[in-house]
């Protein structure tokens, strides 16, 4: 530490409280990427092993200021408070990215070991952490893989425990969550025909192939081949669109 | 040191001893009255020859006297024969060209021989060319270098002439062109670019003006006499004076010119062409349609497109004819099949059998034809008329045929004809597995009900549908006709059973029919009341099947059992002939005298569907053995029936028929989810074994393995592979959402 300058040290200082990571590989991640944050987070993040056992007693007294009173889990109103203490909107999409990194089963719990499992993994063992936390994992959305994952998860974890496909108004609502950070011009219409015409649920191969399809065609659907190997769903959107003129999106009303 | 014997002979000596033989010679061959040479005389001017040769240098005279040889024809042609031909033009020109050849080859032979012993070691020291090519190179060179050009048009011009009708001097012509061909001295160069190139050349434009004035003027069958009879007489030419080698080019410009330039005009002619001629029957002009286009290079592809268009035309013809016939009936019998489709069905074999024999005589079974067939009639054939498909309509086809009492009354032979006929009609209707279910349907009715008219025509049909469609197709239907057989030999026992057991007594004559579950259609088995008098004879037939089989599982199918029941009329008893139902519904007049719609329905526990039907055929049908109230012609929930007493008829014993329930639709709904685990076991069976696959290569590959029985939908096989990935059967790739993964 003697050795830096004074600029460098202040990195060094802000770097441990942000990761949570020891000074010897703050150090060591900082030269590593030339002492810029963004290459530093990402090595740090990238390698397990350099993260600093986030001290596991401060993770397990948070975990029991959430807990359930009846159950070994968090349950709604833990999560109320949860999100009242890093100030976060429960609606807020970056839940969704935090219950990713926990790789939580489902939504509106989390389960001991997901929630101390999640933390350990983000390097946050106190609320102050947590907090400052936040705008990073919010950047994680704008990472096209990470936002991949991130989506792909929200399948699994939005809908019913035992059930096989995600039930059409979560679906949506997830849709119009996740289309807000990505901005899909079709998404409306999208929506307006599911429940026109299926009225039913969705498929997890549907859902993720819907990604794809996002961000592969052309809103114009210039480039949409119709032998292709589309879900069913997406080749009726496809034909719904052209009954209804072309998919020119300036032409429809939207009703939001 | 030995001298030689021989005294030298001198060169001009010798010459001259040579020249007087040379002259003798000319003169033989000029006519001039000469001696033939004497074999002395032979011999001399060899030996002569032999000495200069082999005399010691100087002496040696060998390169003179090779050079004096070929003088002499130079000298001889250029005096003689070429003066006597620059003298002469055309057709006696030709003559005196042939004379004079004749007279060369003549005078090589002979010289060469005198020359001979050059050939043997001079020539061939110094490689030089041999006496014989010596000889007829000098012809070569002096006359014919110059004169071919001439002979050539002389030669094309009486061809022309010959081909006008006038009449030429083969003989002439072929020794013409027997110089062409030996002047090449074993190569054909000269025939074929001093006489032959131009020769097509002419032929070309011949037939080229012909042929645009008679495209014009005749009509095509006209247009195509005369062309065949153009080949004819060029093949002929050939023969009789051109080299063979040109007949196959000769030939081929003709067609060329006659046929490939106007072949589309030829075809859609308006009034004559090949629509016309399938249209009005006209069997030789197609057969020489057929040997004519098939010389030209794919010609015979738009023939066959023609015919498929006519055949694809007059079968959407039939269909529609059958279409309008049906809708202009009244609307009273919808959804059965009747008179108008079986004739349909009748008339579409007919033209298969009409069209086949096109194929087979007029285009001698060449594969563009049969295939132009088989394209028109699957896409006819797969046309359903008013509401039915074609599957069905064949199905109820067979029936008709199959059945007693069928429309169709023919003899044993015209029976197996029809069906050898039905099923080559079956090939081409993609629903092949809709058929078979609508045949299994009927089949089980005939069965069933004892209505099939001969076994031998039901087993007959059986074989070739396996031959057609394979062993899986038939295996169930086999099964039913062999379940019949069972189960009578099963009934004896029954009657065997109940002759030894007093006490296991039914109280009626009771026939029971025991079906193999997976051989049958589907049949609901509704509970029915049954009435007190059946529901013993159930029970001693169940005790008797305990004593044969302890593994089995009976359910009854009361819908499809038949009755006779005695009905006490005021005037005589008859006995009627009903089904198991009726027959429950009547017996419930025993106890009572009137009831009620609901009293009945909740009597016999049936639906609805099934009361009105039962109820409709006792008292609205021909025969009305209940009365009903109100008196309307249809059955409705607040109606009551009362057993009429009065009722009477001429004969002892009436059959009071109830109508099937349309099986249609439930026969459609099978085969779909039929299809559906089809599609599924297909689509697994391929992702199993190539473990990883393109989406497009997927569903053709599907399509193909299932195409021997239906035709699937691309969208339901999307459908399924989506429900397979969400089963866990595959999955998509990460990188390629195009390629799917096997999950073991």
């Amino acid at each position: 530490m003697n050795k830096l300058g004074r600029g460098q040290r202040d990195k060094v200082q802000q770097f441990m409280l942000i990761t949570g990571a020891s000074e010897k590989v703050a150090i060591q991640v900082l030269k590593a990427s030339d002492w810029q944050f963004e290459g530093a987070f990402d090595i740090f993040y990238s390698h397990p092993h350099l993260k600093s056992v986030a001290d596991t007693r401060h993770i397990e007294e948070l975990y029991n200021r959430y807990k359930d009173p009846y159950a070994d889990m968090i349950l709604a109103d833990g999560i109320t408070l949860l999100c009242n203490d890093i100030q976060v909107d429960p609606q807020d999409i970056v839940m969704l990215v935090i219950s990713w990194h926990m790789k939580a089963a489902t939504m509106c719990e989390f389960s001991k070991q997901e929630f101390v499992g999640g933390l350990q993994s983000m390097g946050i063992d106190s609320l102050e952490k947590f907090r400052e936390r936040i705008p990073f994992l919010r950047a994680e959305l704008r990472d096209e893989l990470k936002f991949r994952e991130i989506y792909n998860f929200a399948f699994g974890w939005a809908k019913e425990k035992g059930q096989k496909s995600l039930a059409l108004d979560t679906a949506i609502g997830m849709w119009q969550l996740l289309f807000a950070e990505k901005q899909w011009p079709l998404e409306d219409h999208w929506c307006q025909f599911l429940q026109a015409r299926h009225n039913k649920a969705i498929s997890r191969d549907t859902w993720s192939q819907l990604l794809e399809f996002s961000r592969t065609i052309d809103p114009g659907l210039i480039n949409y081949d119709p032998e292709g190997a589309w879900p069913y769903l997406i080749d009726e959107f496809v034909e719904y669109l052209n009954e209804n003129g072309k998919g020119k999106t300036s032409e429809w009303n939207y009703t939001k | 040191m030995a001298m030689s014997q021989r005294s030298t002979i001198d060169f001009n000596q010798g010459w001259q001893f040579m020249q007087n033989g040379i002259t003798k010679l000319k003169n033989i061959l000029e006519g001039t009255p000469e001696t033939q040479f004497s074999s002395e005389e032979h011999i001399m001017l060899y030996t002569t020859i032999y000495n200069m040769c082999t005399q010691k240098p100087p002496h040696d005279y060998s390169q003179q006297l090779y050079d004096k040889y070929k003088e002499s024809f130079q000298e001889y042609i250029t005096s003689t024969v070429l003066p006597s031909l620059k003298e002469k033009h055309d057709e006696f020109m030709l003559r005196e060209l042939v004379k004079r050849w004749q007279n060369h080859k003549v005078m090589v032979r002979w010289l060469s021989r005198f020359f001979c012993y050059l050939d043997r070691y001079f020539i061939a020291r110094r490689s030089l060319p041999a006496l014989q090519e010596v000889g007829l190179t000098c012809f070569r060179n002096l006359v014919y270098q110059d004169a071919n050009g001439q002979v050539r048009d002389a030669v094309i011009s009486l061809i022309d002439q010959e081909r006008e009708g006038e009449q030429i001097d083969r003989a002439l012509l072929k020794n013409v062109l027997d110089i062409f061909v030996e002047i090449g001295m074993g190569l054909m160069d000269c025939y074929e670019n001093d006489f032959e190139d131009a020769m097509l050349r002419d032929t070309a434009a011949y037939y080229s003006r012909k042929a645009s004035n008679w495209i014009v003027d005749d009509s095509c069958p006209d247009y195509m006499m005369k062309a065949e009879s153009c080949l004819k007489r060029e093949k002929e030419r050939v023969s009789h004076y051109l080299h063979s080698s040109s007949e196959t080019k000769l030939l081929e410009k003709v067609q060329h010119e006659l046929l490939f330039v106007y072949a589309t005009q030829l075809l859609e002619k308006e009034h004559s062409g090949c629509h016309a001629l399938l249209r009005d029957d006209k069997v030789d002009d197609l057969s020489r349609m057929y040997r004519l286009f098939s010389k030209i290079p794919r010609g015979l592809d738009p023939v066959a497109n023609i015919f498929k268009q006519h055949v694809t035309a007059e079968g959407t013809a039939l269909v529609k004819q059958a279409e309008d016939a049906v809708s202009s009936k009244k609307v009273d019998k919808k959804d059965v099949i009747g008179l108008q489709e079986q004739i349909f069905v009748r008339k579409v074999i007919e033209l298969h059998d009409k069209f086949m024999a096109y194929v087979n005589d007029c285009f001698l079974n060449h594969t563009l034809f049969h295939k132009a067939l088989k394209d028109a009639f699957e896409v006819f054939c797969n046309k359903g008329v008013a509401g039915s498909s074609s599957a069905e309509l064949l199905a109820t086809f067979c029936d008709n045929i199959l059945k007693k009492g069928g429309s169709e009354k023919l003899s044993d032979e015209a029976i197996e004809e029809t069906l050898e006929k039905v099923v080559k009609l079956l090939a081409y209707i993609s629903d092949k597995d809709l058929f078979a279910e609508f045949y299994r349907k009927k089949l089980a009715r005939r069965l069933l009900f004892d209505k099939s008219a001969n076994d031998d025509h039901e087993r007959s049909i059986l074989t070739k549908l396996k031959q057609q469609c394979g062993g899986q197709f038939t295996s169930k239907m086999e099964g039913m006709v062999t379940d019949l057989t069972l189960a009578r030999e099963n009934q004896t026992h029954f009657e065997e059973y109940l002759a030894h057991n007093s006490n296991a007594s039914p109280g009626i004559d009771l026939t029971v029919t025991v079906l193999t579950t997976g051989f049958w259609p589907s049949y609901k088995s509704f509970d029915l009341n049954l009435p007190s008098e059946m529901v013993k004879c159930v029970e001693v037939f169940r005790e008797f099947y305990q004593t044969k089989t302890k593994h089995r599982k009976l359910t009854w199918i009361y819908s499809l059992g038949t009755c006779n029941i005695n009905g006490k009329f005021e005037s005589k008893a008859i006995e009627l002939v009903v089904t198991t139902y009726q027959a429950a519904a009547l017996l419930l007049f025993n106890a009572s005298d009137k009831l009620s719609y609901h009293e009945i329905m909740a009597q016999l526990n049936l639906s609805d569907e099934d009361v009105v039907r039962l109820l409709h055929s006792l008292s609205c049908a021909k025969y009305k053995i209940l009365n009903k109230e109100p008196s309307t012609k249809t059955i409705s929930p607040t109606d009551v029936f009362e057993f009429n007493g009065k009722f009477t008829d001429k004969m002892r014993r009436i059959k009071i028929p109830l109508p099937p329930v349309d099986e249609k639709k439930k026969v459609i709904e099978d085969v779909d989810k039929d299809r559906r685990y089809a599609i599924d076991a297909s689509i697994v069976r391929i992702m199993k074994s190539r473990k990883v696959l393109g989406y497009q290569q997927l569903v053709m590959e599907c399509v193909e393995q299932l195409g021997r029985m239906f035709k699937p939908d691309v969208k339901a096989i999307k459908k399924r592979i989506e429900d397979l990935i969400t089963r866990d059967y595959l999955e998509r790739d990460k990188d390629n959402p195009n390629l799917f993964k096997y999950l073991a």
